[in-house]
């Protein structure tokens, strides 16, 4: 059942019985903002009550981070206002937001991470004795604020050494430091296991208890059925469903979300297994006695996918690129295709049947400053046909781009085009296509749907499950637990360097894989 | 050999620790505002010929001095509105400011002064090294602190200024966020250009002291590519004390006291050829020290 | 800045850089005014004394040098890697050519061989020093090349003042090499066969860049090194071939200017036309592109050449040109255009 929007009626801040009038902490009406080639926002209406939980949904692209943006002051909107209890306001800077109560805590942190905690959350509002800084009083306060909401840290800890759950809560006592009434976290479920999620929503519901406000922007079902009031929907930037929350289901958000009906589908199983194709024997990255990567011992065949589930930040990355070859190793063997690769460097592990798609597809899997033909050819520019001998042969590298990019359908003009200019679902076809072409017996694949939407998304994990079907061995590590859970045949889970589960999927479910993540036993 | 080591080469270190001293604060700064320059080289060279020309038309070294210094903020202008607000390219437009400076000051130097390489003048005023009551009468450190210049002096007592302003003050707090994290920074309120402008003029301000500090203090002169490497030894002394000033100094120390001690061997008979060599290689050594033992980047 | 097509480059040569020349030749003029000089008179002269009568040989004769010293930048630029390191490797080149001719036994044409060989190999070594520095202890390039010229050139200067100094002028400078030793002249003019030496190097690095695998791995790094390692190419490896080839490129540059231009070694006579830094603002202009740099580098050259017939004209000091050249690299450098991130690490 969708909601109208306005109007007084028993909200959920009633609370303890009391009936209070629910008014409008803040409204953005007709916000419109274009860039060139795109309007991300349409005429976006959003309000939030006083008190509540509110959930801003879309797919990635549908418009949530500019719309957020503009409410934080970081741009202005092009058309549209915004009114904070009662009043419309007009934000020059973040300063300015933040003077009216606004407290954003950003999906990447915007922390310092070389400062300390205390540093970090009176940067700009610190006490002062005279010229200088009350150390004292800003430890102090920081301590009492942290204990008053249960965010517990230590204000002289610096924040790098932090882990990224704890870190978070730094970001919320920014905030909170700053009194603000109106509480905007940006995906802040995207780092914490699924204990820290339980954690951050106690909090939650602990600031509204409070008589604060919170806006919740994610793509998360589960956790807006769990702990938001009502719900906005954005598409293609446009609001495309207001709802409460308890009067709604999964089916009806991601209608709206998505525009169609998009069905869960089961997992296929794969069709039949073969030889071994990657096999990592006690593989250790770091010395002492915490390495980055403890022992590491699995193996993946032709015609399986075996995914690595995970929060990140537990050693993934670096098992990873100890397999590829980016980063050396202190123990352990790593066989590809039978071959022992352990002691030679990425381009022959390459050579022995090994694709990577990484992590992060702009600093390391393309150079966004060189064309579709420059990009499509790395890898395959040392031999026939692109290359006789020592020389180039230019036209052969067009034929070659021209072909990926159409068997891969990415979007783009020609191949002499830049990549950077493509979204990130058209780059990441970009470096896929390529990786896949080599046609290596394994293919690796690193959170291959970060970032993008829906339809790049169902396209990365057809290519995927193709691959295995044509009986290659495919390694997928993701913090997704629902691509994990539909892509996989067998599940590893790693939490601090150490792979503390193997499991076939059908074994697998996501109360235990959330467990094993956290580090339960 | 061991001679060498006396109160006077202690003495002469100081003076020549000073304007690689001043152009590593200046580096300093704008390293933890997070504008990487290299241009103290070329507005150390500008600053020197200022001091002398301000100095020779005015009549007075203190005058030269407030030259040198105007002087170093303008041409530091150049990289904070080329780097800062442009977003060009810091490097860059360092060595343009090091090449501009280079080619401005020779060719200022034929047309003001009508000379080509070396401007001296007995009625050249310069700095007066000045007698510290008290502790000129200290034997050791007495002749070695006292009779240095006023600049001399200053470079040194900012070593705590800087410290104190950066570890104990709000600006300093915000600085330092300014140059680790901008984007944080700006989300908070504090204006990152502002901040990194007034890091580069300050710089500026700074390297127009050492500027003044070498041409009219050790010695009373301008010659052609004067600051010889000095703004560069500067960078690599940012570099090794990693931008802390308890750092900074002490690798400014060393390499003054390098080149104090070549200066030495070059009275004891050894060409000059070979001891003008001796900062920068002991620089590189120290350099290749200190990266190493430091494990991650 | 992609360098596919080559509709690219010269789409590049068309828009940013000519404004800013505009720009800075309106700020040289106001310079001038300022000092009390007519700006109109003064680049009139400027043009002249590059390009009318003997004024284009000598322009062309001071090209080849400076678009050698431009190479030696570009080259390891391309892959973004910094040679700051240019006047030492010039002058060790040129210093070591030197002693190898004189001291070489054999006719002169294996004097000459060896003699280039050996400057090419002095420059490349030293560079390649610099990026051992750096891939094995992570000095950075940046500082390293540039710390390196000051031991270069005073070795150079008092080898030249002392040792090998020859006693029969007043002046710091080697023996002077035998003329069968020479690089010869290229008839009819007064230019030296180094002039074709260096336009060959400068073809082979522009081949190199467009049509090898090479080439393209080198320009791969310079846009993101850390893909061209995913990629399979070894980074540390590459690094130091290609400070090689700068430096190679420099001590050729060295070599060819005490073998066909000097005949002897002259303390400073090597580093004072300034070739490496003018070399560098072009490399820099032009983001370590050969083809662009190269053409750059003439631009300054003619420049340059036209500084001295200014000053032989009008009494202007040369320097002036300098003045305008930086100029012009300042105003460029500002524009975000230009913002090809100097690489720190391997």
């Amino acid at each position: 059942m969708t909601d109208s929007g306005a109007g007084p009626s028993i909200g959920p801040a009633a609370g303890l019985g009391a009936v209070h009038r629910v008014t409008n902490e803040f409204e953005m009406l007709g916000i419109v903002k274009r860039f060139p080639g795109v309007v991300a926002n349409d005429g976006i209406d959003l309000t939030v009550r006083t008190g509540e939980i509110h959930a801003l949904m879309g797919e990635n692209g549908a418009g949530k981070t500019t719309l957020m943006s503009i409410l934080y002051g970081l741009m202005p909107p092009d058309a549209g206002e915004i009114i904070v209890r009662g009043a419309q306001v007009r934000f020059a800077s973040p300063i300015d937001a933040i003077g009216h109560g606004l407290g954003m805590v950003h999906q990447s942190f915007k922390l310092f991470n070389m400062l300390t905690v205390w540093e970090n959350v009176v940067f700009r509002a610190e006490p002062r004795r005279g010229a200088f800084i009350d150390r004292a009083a800003a430890r102090r306060r920081v301590g009492a604020l942290s204990e008053r909401y249960g965010l517990a840290v230590d204000p002289n800890a610096i924040v790098g050494e932090l882990p990224v759950g704890v870190r978070q809560r730094v970001e919320i006592l920014k905030a909170l430091y700053r009194d603000a009434r109106i509480l905007v976290l940006d995906e802040p479920t995207a780092v914490l296991t699924p204990q820290e999620c339980k954690g951050l929503f106690a909090v939650m519901r602990n600031l509204v208890a409070d008589h604060r406000t919170i806006l919740f922007v994610t793509h998360k079902l589960r956790e807006v059925m769990d702990v938001t009031d009502r719900v906005t929907v954005l598409r293609d930037g446009r609001v495309a469903g207001r709802l409460i929350t308890r009067d709604t289901s999964a089916e009806e958000i991601t209608r709206a979300m998505t525009g169609r009906n998009v069905f869960f589908e089961p997992r296929k199983a794969s069709t039949g297994l073969g030889e071994p194709m990657l096999e990592v024997e006690a593989l250790t990255v770091g010395d002492g006695e915490k390495p980055l990567v403890a022992a590491a011992q699995f193996a993946v065949r032709g015609g399986e996918i075996v995914g690595i589930a995970g929060v990140a930040g537990n050693g993934q990355s670096e098992l990873v690129e100890a397999i590829v070859g980016l980063r050396p190793h202190d123990d352990g063997r790593i066989r590809v295709a039978g071959h022992d690769v352990t002691a030679e460097p990425l381009r022959l592990r390459r050579r022995a049947g090994l694709s990577y798609i990484p992590e992060d597809r702009a600093a390391t899997g393309t150079a966004l400053a060189a064309s579709a033909a420059d990009n499509l050819a790395m890898g395959f520019h040392r031999g026939a046909p692109l290359a006789r001998g020592s020389l180039l042969d230019r036209s052969a590298m067009r034929t070659h781009a021209r072909n990926l990019i159409k068997r891969f359908a990415v979007k783009i003009p020609d191949e002499v085009t830049q990549v950077g200019t493509l979204s990130g679902g058209n780059l990441q076809k970009v470096v896929a296509a390529r990786e896949l072409a080599h046609e290596a017996q394994v293919v690796i694949a690193e959170q291959p749907t970060r970032g993008l939407d829906v339809g790049a998304t169902e396209f990365i994990h057809r290519t995927l499950l193709a691959q295995r079907d044509d009986g290659r061995a495919v390694l997928l590590v993701s913090s997704e637990l629902s691509e994990i859970m539909s892509l996989c045949d067998r599940i590893l889970v790693m939490y601090e360097g150490r792979i503390v589960a193997d499991l076939a999927a059908n074994d697998a479910d996501e109360a235990k894989l959330g467990l094993l993540m956290a580090g339960a036993t | 050999m061991l001679g060498i080591f006396d109160i006077l080469l202690f003495h002469a270190t100081i003076q020549a620790v000073t304007p690689i001293l001043l152009a590593a604060w200046a580096g300093l700064i704008c390293q933890r505002a997070g504008v990487f320059t290299i241009a103290q080289e070329g507005l150390m060279l500008g600053a020197a010929f200022s001091a002398v020309a301000g100095s020779w038309f005015i009549g007075d070294a203190f005058a030269g001095v407030a030259v040198a210094v105007v002087v170093g903020v303008v041409l530091s202008a150049i990289l904070a509105a080329g780097g800062v607000w442009f977003k060009g390219d810091t490097i860059v437009i360092g060595i343009g400011i090091n090449l501009l400076a280079d080619g401005l000051t020779i060719f200022l130097l034929r047309q003001l002064f009508d000379i080509q390489g070396v401007f001296q003048d007995p009625r050249l005023q310069g700095l007066t090294p000045l007698r510290i009551p008290g502790i000129a009468d200290i034997p050791v450190i007495g002749p070695i602190v006292s009779g240095q210049t006023w600049i001399t002096y200053l470079a040194w007592v900012l070593v705590v200024v800087i410290s104190v302003f950066l570890f104990r003050t709000s600006w300093g707090l915000r600085l330092r966020g300014v140059g680790e994290q901008p984007e944080a920074a700006e989300t908070l309120g504090v204006s990152v250009r502002r901040y990194r402008t007034a890091a580069v003029l300050a710089s500026g301000a700074l390297c127009g002291l050492a500027g003044a500090q070498l041409s009219l203090g050790s010695v009373t002169l301008f010659s052609e590519g004067m600051s010889a490497g000095r703004g560069w030894i500067a960078v690599v002394a940012v570099m090794l004390g990693q931008a802390h000033p308890a750092g900074v100094l002490g690798a400014s120390v060393l390499f003054g006291l390098a080149d104090a001690i070549g200066l030495r061997m070059q009275g004891l008979g050894l060409p000059n050829q070979l001891t003008d060599a001796a900062p920068y290689v002991v620089t590189l050594i120290a350099l290749a020290l200190a990266v190493r033992r430091r494990k991650t980047a | 800045m992609t360098v596919a097509a080559p509709r690219r480059w010269f789409q590049w040569v068309l828009s940013p850089v000519p404004l800013s020349i505009v720009v800075g030749l309106v700020l040289g003029a106001i310079t001038m005014a300022v000092t009390g000089n007519d700006p109109v008179e003064v680049y009139t002269e400027i043009v002249r004394g590059a390009l009318v009568g003997p004024n284009l040989i000598y322009t062309i004769g001071w090209s080849a040098p400076l678009v050698g010293m431009t190479m030696a930048v570009a080259l390891p630029l391309r892959g973004g890697l910094v040679n700051l390191g240019g006047d030492g490797q010039l002058v060790l080149g040129g210093l070591v050519s030197v002693i190898v001719a004189l001291n070489m036994p054999g006719p002169g044409i294996v004097k000459l061989i060896a003699a280039l060989i050996a400057g090419i190999m002095a420059g490349g070594l030293y560079a390649m020093l610099a990026a051992w520095g750096e891939v094995r202890w992570r000095v950075p390039m940046l500082i390293s090349t540039l710390l390196l010229n000051y031991p270069a050139k005073n070795f150079a200067s008092y080898l030249v003042n002392f040792p090998m100094r020859d006693p029969a002028n007043g002046m710091p400078e080697s023996h002077m090499v035998e003329v069968g030793a020479r690089l010869p002249g290229i008839p009819g003019t007064p230019l030296s066969s180094s002039v074709l030496l260096m336009v060959i190097a400068v073809v082979a690095i522009i081949l190199f860049d467009r049509r090898t695998v090479a080439g393209y791995e080198l320009r791969m790094r310079g846009l993101n090194a850390r893909f061209a390692g995913y990629g399979g190419v070894n980074l540390d490896r590459q690094a130091l071939l290609i400070m090689f080839s700068g430096g190679a490129m420099a001590g050729l540059v060295g070599a060819s200017i005490v073998l066909g231009e000097q005949f002897r070694f002259t303390d400073y006579a090597l580093v004072s036309p300034n070739y490496t830094w003018t070399g560098l603002m072009a490399a820099l202009l032009a983001n370590g592109e050969p083809l662009s740099a190269a053409i750059a580098a003439v631009f300054f050259a003619a420049l340059q050449i036209g500084g001295f017939g200014m000053e032989r004209a009008t009494s202007i000091p040369r320097e002036l040109t300098s003045v305008l050249q930086a100029i012009i690299i300042l105003l460029l450098a500002s524009r975000a255009g230009l913002r090809r991130r100097l690489r720190l690490g391997v």
